[in-house]
């Protein structure tokens, strides 16, 4: 993606958007759950390439975050703002509770997080003392008035998340081009090579995966004010894993703004067209997409049509 | 309190048999391809709503599924090969990507055509308890313990003896020297899975006709194969059954001991106990990476 | 600097590693010889850090360093190799020693790493990606350029010359003369050809089914008749491996 485009889709973004689509209540939400979905596949995204971990478990996060914030503001009281901040250091936390896993061997890893999603959402639905059981957790507070503006509605809540998504991309392309970053890049293919140099590769690592986790919390957390309540099914939901990995792959996981062009393609495509042809399955149809994609064009299909076909240059 | 314990490892035990034909499929195609089939626990769910079906049907005994179970069954595990094979960039990553799409998509095929509800055997015949000395079991896990265990001979005298059995052994332990040597390797694989999808649709089976199934549990299914081979490695057949049995065991326990919604928990904690205090396995079969 | 005092290295039934004690300084220039698996290349993965040794005591600077992870020990200024020359992946030539640098050292000088490029004759090959743009030649010597832009105290070369034809082993055989009067830096050198060891190293040591059977001057230990009597016993004499 150019830089120079940036200031124009900025400005798009932060103005054009809302003064056009403001009003519509129901493409406003569309947008904001797109650009959920989008922040999810871009940390989803950054395990990957950076970390090299390709992660099933995402849900985790999403849902840890999403609780963490909701009971410490409905029931400690605390504001919003920092229930937010709060909740990535919650979906921190269960990540330091899945480092162990990072000696393991690629599939070995995916397994290992799909097993630690699963643990969770049993945690959240059996633990009724503190998570409020399969009932899960009404009257989550919504995000607050500040300065006359209203970031609870659906245009508010849009300049919230598109904020912290735009922060998110910033955070990822500042140590993608790092020293980090070349040495994550490094460790892809032989971490003995890197460690050799003095690399400390294991640490690099459960960095990425802290990082990713932190981000995919605070999304999960801004997502439970915005929907008002939380339960364990919707908060773990296997959802939150597909939905983002076929926004990534489809628009191209291996770049930055793929993940979220990705994500609004993809969520639109499934709430506007596979909804309506197979209501309560469509997941049937993106993961039939995420297969016809892996099999066919495992680098996106954006990049394709943008770009035309390129020879694979290198990674 | 000992006799429900000794009732939770008896249990344990024949639960074990199921589990180990899971994990054992699992890691035939790791074997021999090394590619984890995510959407195996699918394939496994599948055949148990296949032995519903017949029963809910047809009015017949779940164990009259099995062939039908194992038609299906091998024909969905062959296009997963389908899939798989395909893949050429990446093999490794993409094929747990593409796999567990084929899961998704089975998932809520099966929701689709079966809806949400839960469902079990209403075999009397079935669920009958058969009592040995202070230890209750239902027939239809004695009968399916039995079934495991011969299905394991089997398969342990498949890979001794047959072609294609020894084939798959050779490809597992060296592709490029099995190729040169004459043995397909396209094909062996494609065996590999189609032995896998058999050993699915009988503990599918099995499955439906001692305990409950719905759709949710194709997921739950995998990583309980995949901490299995955790626990034993996808060396031996004695050795998965062991880690399976195990792995029965704890759930058992967890379900007398603690609750029964904490029985997901127990395979869990098994597979990080042995994480931190058993980094390669029980029989050190796990390498770990630098 | 380097002292290893009874290390042994088993995988398993197998003795790579038999009961070595050897010493290193940033003063020497040591020869490690022996058959193909006598254990040299063990021993290398013993030093940095790549196995652990099941048995025996490894220090380097007066700190015992058999616990520390690979890193650490690079960091702390032990440099290695590999045999097989494995680029960092995806990076270009610069790009690998910035990395060196960077995690080796620290910090990023610019000078060394200009230094280093021209000492390995890659001061051309910047901008090449590191896995897929280099010849042989090439690779091997960002290994030795990557290892040395850690800025080590002792290098553990692992049969750079093996695989090159005679015209690149002879411009090696140069900068490997001139390493250690350059950097200042110790050096041990694994190599098969005897001639090579007796020219660059003022020191020997030789190993035999994980054995340390000699260490001394060239002179002396090509004359051992222990030493001679392992090269023959082992059918030695086919060359590079």
């Amino acid at each position: 993606m150019r830089r120079a485009y940036f200031p124009a889709l900025l400005l798009a973004a932060y103005a054009g958007v809302p003064l056009v689509l403001g009003g519509n209540s129901y493409v406003m939400s569309l947008i904001d759950a797109a650009l959920v979905i989008g922040g999810i596949a871009l940390a989803w995204a950054l395990l990957g390439n950076l970390g090299g971990m390709v992660s099933f478990g995402h849900s985790a996060f999403v849902g840890v975050g999403g609780y963490v914030s909701a009971l410490l503001t409905a029931k400690a009281g605390l504001p919003v703002p920092a229930g937010l901040l709060l909740g990535g250091v919650g979906a921190v936390l269960a990540a330091v509770v899945m480092l162990p896993v990072l000696r393991l061997r690629g599939p070995y890893f995916a397994l290992a997080i799909l097993a630690y999603a699963h643990i969770f959402r049993i945690l959240a639905t059996e633990w009724t003392t503190v998570t409020g059981g399969a009932a899960g957790v009404s009257g989550v507070p919504p995000l607050p008035v500040i300065a006359g503006i209203d970031f609870g509605g659906k245009t508010g809540a849009y300049f919230v998340i598109l904020t912290i998504v735009c922060v998110f991309a910033w955070i990822y392309a500042r140590v993608s081009a790092s020293h980090y970053g070349l040495a994550l890049r490094a460790m892809h293919d032989s971490e003995d090579a890197t460690q050799v140099l003095g690399v400390n590769s294991t640490l690099l690592k459960a960095a990425m995966l802290l990082l990713s986790a932190f981000m995919t919390g605070v999304i999960g957390a801004f997502n439970a004010h915005y929907i008002g309540f939380l339960e364990p099914d919707y908060a773990f939901a296997g959802l939150w894993v597909t939905l983002p990995i076929v926004a990534a792959i489809f628009g191209g996981y291996r770049t930055i703004a793929g993940p979220l062009l990705g994500a609004v393609v993809v969520y639109l495509l499934d709430q506007l067209v596979f909804k309506t042809l197979i209501s309560s399955g469509h997941q049937l149809i993106l993961g039939a997409l995420l297969v016809a994609m892996i099999v066919f064009s495992p680098r996106g299909l954006l990049p394709l049509l943008t770009r035309g076909r390129k020879p694979d240059a290198g990674t | 309190m000992s006799d429900l314990i000794l009732q939770a490892l008896y249990s344990g035990v024949l639960a074990g048999g199921a589990y180990a034909l899971i994990a054992l499929g699992l890691a035939l195609v790791f074997g021999t391809m090394r590619v984890i089939n995510l959407a195996h626990g699918e394939l496994v769910l599948l055949a148990a709503y296949i032995g519903y079906t017949v029963e809910s049907r047809l009015g017949w005994s779940p164990v009259a599924a099995i062939p039908l179970a194992i038609v299906i069954v091998c024909a969905a595990a062959a296009c997963v090969y389908g899939v798989v094979s395909r893949i050429r960039v990446d093999r490794e990553i993409n094929s747990l990507i593409a796999t567990f799409g084929i899961g998704v998509i089975l998932t809520n095929g099966i929701l689709l055509v079966w809806s949400a509800d839960v469902r079990s055997t209403s075999s009397a015949w079935l669920q009958e308890a058969v009592v040995m000395g202070p230890l209750y079991g239902m027939r239809g896990e004695l009968v399916f313990f039995g079934v495991s265990l011969a299905l394991m001979g089997a398969l342990w005298w498949w890979l001794a003896k047959s072609w294609y059995g020894r084939a798959v052994r050779a490809v597992a332990s060296n592709r490029d020297a099995a190729q040169l040597m004459g043995i397909p390797p396209g094909r062996t694989e494609l065996v590999s899975f189609l032995v896998a999808g058999v050993l699915a649709a009988c503990a599918g089976v099995a499955l439906y006709s001692v305990g409950v199934i719905q759709p949710a549990l194709g997921g739950a299914l995998t990583v309980k194969a995949f901490i299995i081979t955790v626990l034993a490695g996808v060396g031996s057949i004695p050795g998965v059954l062991l880690g399976a049995v195990l792995l029965g065991v704890a759930e058992a326990l967890t379900v007398t001991l603690a609750s029964s919604a904490l029985q997901e928990l127990a395979g869990m904690g098994l597979f990080l106990l042995v994480l931190f205090v058993l980094p390669n396995g029980l029989f050190g079969a796990v390498r770990r990476r630098g | 600097m380097l002292e290893l005092d009874n290390v042994t290295v088993r995988f398993g039934g197998l003795t790579a590693v038999d009961n070595v004690t050897l010493r290193a300084g940033s003063g020497d220039v040591l020869g490690l010889v022996g058959a193909n698996g006598a254990g040299k290349t063990t021993l290398f993965n013993a030093i940095s850090g790549l196995v652990r040794p099941t048995a025996g005591s490894i220090r380097f600077g007066g700190t015992s360093v058999v616990r520390a992870p690979m890193f650490r020990r690079a960091r702390l200024g032990i440099g290695r190799t590999f045999q097989i020359p494995q680029p960092l992946h995806g990076l270009t030539v610069r790009e690998n020693l910035v990395v060196a640098q960077r995690f080796g050292t620290g910090k990023v000088d610019e000078r060394r790493i200009a230094e280093v490029l021209e000492f390995t004759g890659l001061a051309d090959k910047t901008g090449r990606d590191a896995a897929t743009g280099l010849a042989l030649t090439e690779l091997k010597a960002l290994e030795v350029a990557k290892a040395l832009a850690t800025d080590p105290q002792l290098l553990l070369l692992d049969e750079v010359l093996a695989g090159l034809e005679t015209t690149a082993k002879r411009r090696f055989m140069g900068m490997l003369q001139d390493l250690h009067a350059r950097f200042g830096v110790g050096i041990v050198i694994i190599e098969h050809d005897i001639e090579t060891i007796a020219t660059l190293c003022r020191r020997v040591a030789v190993l035999n089914f994980g054995r340390l059977i000699a260490d001394g001057t060239p002179d002396a230990v090509f004359r051992d008749p222990e030493v001679m009597r392992s090269y023959v016993g082992n059918g030695v004499g086919g060359g590079h491996g």
